[in-house]
């Protein structure tokens, strides 16, 4: 009897050894997250060309899941207006009960009710780029779109200042999202007492600007427009410059696609505002993974835009926000 | 069980304080190894990444090298020359398509040149690949490569990375190399070569050879200005964070190419061919990844080593307390009265030296006992012996005065009876100093009393003496019965007022002589009777009753006892006023067999 009491107290001291030592290590290693299941992400569109926005914000996305080494899914629709599908493969996605889920809503209000049903089920829930009508995501990273259509506005304004009264149209993309909302409110904030014939959508396709466009330019005198996103600035642009009225049409844009940046250098575009995606991908994971630790997040976080024109489209410190690497993949 | 749990214990304090020692040990010995095993993977995983970072630099110095080799042949093939001399033949465009001709093959050989260039001093541009549109909004003149190479016409400008907008909607990054076209005749600057390095080569090489899984490399030039930097994004807007300043500061210095601020190491390696520094970033926790591993393996090495040399020293302790426990418990049989002795125990020499001192100690302590035991017995004996051979004085006077008053009053008879009835008594008495004389012997001894006695009292008691003829021959313990008649006379009847009887009987039983002297004087009292009879009565001096009665009676029985052991003796019978049997046992034939 007695043997065996001894044993059992020099096993007791053995494993309290063990967990001293563990514990040790452990504090003397740096901590890190550690998830079975990769962070699901989904975002607006599947239709991702190379070096748009959306390629250079997946960039970002990976170098900070490289960083902080977990792994992400990247799904959503084909198209940004495929909002149903959306919710569809958000509600497959939480069914499969992830840690975290990253969106970009395509619906500033559809996609509440998919949001709360996630917020039941104790998933919580980021929003990149475009946000939800919902106090419910534990944190927002976007462009703050109001301060960029501010931005746009004053450009356009400091351009016009030599012609009296200027009249000015609005191209947006998508009526309900969050982001033409916000840039066209920035947009009327900056221009406010200004003759602003009115506001366009597009639906996100080029062709429906450039025929807008062509129309605006028919029917009114313009003096100047403010596309709000590259869709829109490209239609937009492509009509300027087949018009021949790029100077007397102040175009200021949105976003730098090559064409964009092409237009820019011709001075059809006189002015873009330019969002900072590779920042606004990596902010993201890098909150995403900070909350899963528990640590404090912001509610939102503005990733800052750039307002770009001929004069620093080559500027050192821009010239990687304008012209991404082209192999990151 | 409970006494080995007690911290008293010798097991319990060798275990406890080996096990505690051997907890601080190993803890110990385990964080030196731990933090030793760090080091060294730290220290390797530093030395190849340096070793990596000196490989990188070389592949690029020899990269760019190789690139200003083809510049220097380009510049002075004599077509370039006279094209730009504006000497050209006409038609003009085949002697471009001439050109470009030459130049496309080193775009075919070389992958990794973007485009080869040059421009005459306005700014007019001719490109290598005829298929590209130049772009006509870029400004040639105030290009940093064109206006450096013009400042420094003998000497090969490298740029850092940059985006090329030569090309139409083409906005490709690259490295370029650019170098003024002197004239080979009149030395005069003729124009501007551009060579544009697909800069995807360098960012290639920056970031294969990296170390770790958050490992990166970047190069800086002279200024801190990046040539390249792998999230050049982050870094601009200032979410990245590079220490420029230390790097720098480091590199001036040119002291030791490394930095670290505690989280990440910067290994700096300055490239002399291009001026620019290759930056090598090893995160702290890149280094030893397989943390989780070590960790177990070391606390599991731990636990082991721990219960390997735990149960180790329970066996030596062990091996050492159970003999002391077996020795402790034969020592404790002493206070029993026991002297067991250990014998052969199976422990280390000291113990077993200690059990056989302790055998020899208690076996010279039995042999003393023994001794002890004998010598009493002996110096009884003496005591005895000398109290039997005095002779009562009162006796012995008493006698002689009667011997004297008789022979006063001539009765010759009763002198002669009584004298020689006196020398008998006393001549069996002394019996030439033996102690164990024939009954018969004793019979007469016990006669020659009775006789002297009867003399003295005339008529007071009768007496008679049956014993067994067959006894005669049988030892005795010399006068064993005198003492007895003695006091049946003085204590039984003397005291008494009717005519006393004394009977002197002797029977065997078995091997058994049984002698009895029966009174039929006052007798005892029941207590005094239960007194005499029990062996354990101390007789103390001051007691009167036992100088009145039962001294000589006590005296007998010890010798008997002394001499024919325990189960022999006396044993007393008295009613009060009825009489006493005092029974004497004593063995046949002396006990001999």
């Amino acid at each position: 009897m007695k043997n065996w009491f001894v044993l059992l107290l020099s096993f007791m001291a053995a494993l309290i050894l063990f967990f001293v030592l563990t514990i040790f290590y452990e504090q003397s290693t740096p901590q890190k997250l550690e998830l079975d299941t990769p962070i699901p992400i989904v975002l607006k569109s599947r239709m991702v060309e190379p070096m748009e926005f959306w390629d250079v914000v997946h960039r970002g996305i990976y170098e900070a899941a490289k960083e902080y080494g977990i792994d992400v899914k990247i799904s959503g629709p084909l198209y940004e207006k495929e909002i149903d599908q959306q919710i569809e493969i958000v509600e497959a996605i939480l069914n499969e009960h992830p840690p975290l889920l990253v969106l970009s809503a395509t619906d500033y209000v559809k996609l509440v009710s998919t949001v709360e049903k996630a917020d039941k089920m104790g998933i919580p829930v980021i929003t990149i780029d475009s946000g939800v009508d919902s106090d419910i995501p534990v944190s927002f990273i976007a462009t703050d779109n109001i301060a960029a259509g501010e931005k746009a506005g004053l450009e356009l304004l400091r351009l016009l200042e030599n012609k009296e009264n200027p009249k000015i149209a609005i191209v947006s993309h998508i009526k309900e999202a969050a982001s033409a909302i916000d840039r066209e409110a920035g947009v009327r904030k900056a221009l406010a007492g200004e003759n602003i014939v009115g506001t366009w959508y597009c639906d996100v396709e080029e062709d429906r600007a450039y025929e807008i466009t062509k129309e605006l330019i028919d029917t009114y005198d313009l003096d100047g427009i403010v596309a709000l996103n590259e869709v829109s600035s490209l239609g937009v642009a492509r009509a300027v410059d087949e018009y021949q009225v790029k100077d007397a049409l102040v175009v200021v844009a949105f976003d730098n696609a090559i064409r964009e940046l092409a237009f820019l250098e011709s001075g059809v575009i006189k002015a873009t505002v330019v969002q900072r995606p590779y920042n606004m991908g990596y902010m993201t994971v890098k909150i995403a993974v900070d909350y899963l630790k528990g640590e404090d997040v912001p509610d939102f976080l503005d990733t800052q835009s750039v307002l770009i024109t001929q004069e620093n489209m080559f500027q050192r410190e821009y010239q990687e926000l304008l012209y991404p690497f082209s192999n990151a993949e | 069980m409970r006494n080995s749990l007690r911290f008293g214990t010798l097991g319990s304090r060798i275990y406890s304080f080996f096990i505690l020692f051997i907890f601080g040990t190993i803890i110990i010995l385990q964080l030196v190894a731990f933090q030793f095993t760090i080091s060294t993977v730290q220290n390797t995983t530093i030395e190849s990444n340096k070793t990596l970072l000196g490989q990188l630099t070389r592949q690029i110095e020899s990269y760019i090298e190789d690139m200003e080799h083809l510049s220097l042949a380009v510049i002075e093939a004599e077509e370039v020359q006279t094209y730009l001399r504006g000497e050209a033949p006409a038609p003009l465009p085949v002697y471009t398509k001439l050109i470009q001709k030459q130049l496309g093959t080193y775009l075919k050989a070389r992958e990794d040149i973007k485009n080869i260039y040059f421009s005459d001093m306005v700014g007019n541009i001719l490109s290598a690949d005829a298929s590209v549109e130049i772009n006509q909004y870029a400004d040639v003149l105030n290009s940093q490569w064109f206006t450096s190479a013009v400042d420094n016409p003998s000497e090969t400008i490298l740029s850092g990375s940059y985006v090329q907008n030569l090309i139409t909607e083409d906005y490709s990054w690259v490295t370029s190399i650019s170098r003024g076209i002197v004239s080979l005749d009149t030395g005069t600057l003729l124009g501007v070569l551009l060579v544009d390095l697909k800069f995807d080569g360098i960012k290639e090489l920056c970031q294969s050879m990296v170390t770790g899984r958050k490992g990166y490399n970047f190069i800086i030039d002279d200024q801190g200005v990046y040539v390249f930097h792998p999230t050049q994004q982050l870094v601009y807007s200032g979410v990245k964070d590079e220490p420029l300043d230390e790097i720098l500061e480091s590199i001036h210095s040119g002291e030791d190419n490394t930095y670290s601020d505690g989280e990440k190491y910067y290994f700096i390696n300055d490239s002399e061919t291009t001026g620019w520094h290759m930056v090598s970033v090893l995160y702290e926790d890149d280094i030893i990844t397989d943390w989780q591993y070590v960790q177990i393996s070391f606390a599991a090495i731990g636990l082991i080593l721990f219960l390997v040399v735990g149960l180790v020293t329970n066996r030596i302790t062990r091996s050492i307390t159970s003999p002391v426990k077996k020795l402790q418990k034969i020592m404790k049989s002493v206070d029993e009265g026991e002297f067991h002795l250990v014998g052969e125990i199976h422990a280390t020499d000291e113990i077993k030296e200690l059990a056989h001192d302790y055998d020899i100690m208690v076996t010279r302590i039995r042999e003393l006992m023994h001794e002890n035991v004998k010598e009493q017995e002996l110096k009884r004996k003496s005591d005895l012996k000398a109290l039997q051979a005095q002779i009562n004085p009162h006796f012995l006077y008493n006698t002689l005065d009667s011997i004297i008053w008789m022979a006063e009053m001539k009765q010759h008879r009763e002198v002669v009876l009584m004298t020689s009835a006196l020398s008998k008594l006393m001549r069996i008495s002394i019996s030439k100093g033996r102690e164990i004389i024939p009954i018969k012997d004793e019979v007469a001894h016990v006669e020659s009393y009775l006789t002297i006695e009867e003399m003295r009292y005339k008529g007071k008691y009768d007496s008679e003496i049956l014993i067994d003829p067959e006894l005669y021959e049988e030892m005795t313990l010399k006068i064993t019965l005198q003492p007895l008649v003695e006091n049946a006379i003085y204590h039984g009847i003397k005291e008494s007022d009717h005519k006393g009887l004394i009977q002197i009987i002797g029977t065997r039983e078995k091997d058994t002589i049984v002698l009895k002297v029966i009174d039929n004087g006052n007798g005892m009292t029941p207590e005094k009777v239960k007194m005499l009879n029990s062996p354990y009565t101390v007789y103390e001096d001051d007691q009167p009753w036992v100088n009145l009665r039962g001294m000589g009676v006590r005296n007998v029985h010890e010798r008997i006892q002394l001499y024919f052991g325990e189960e022999y003796g006396l044993h007393c019978e008295s009613l009060l006023g009825v009489g006493t049997t005092i029974t004497v046992r004593i063995p046949v034939r002396g006990g001999v067999r």
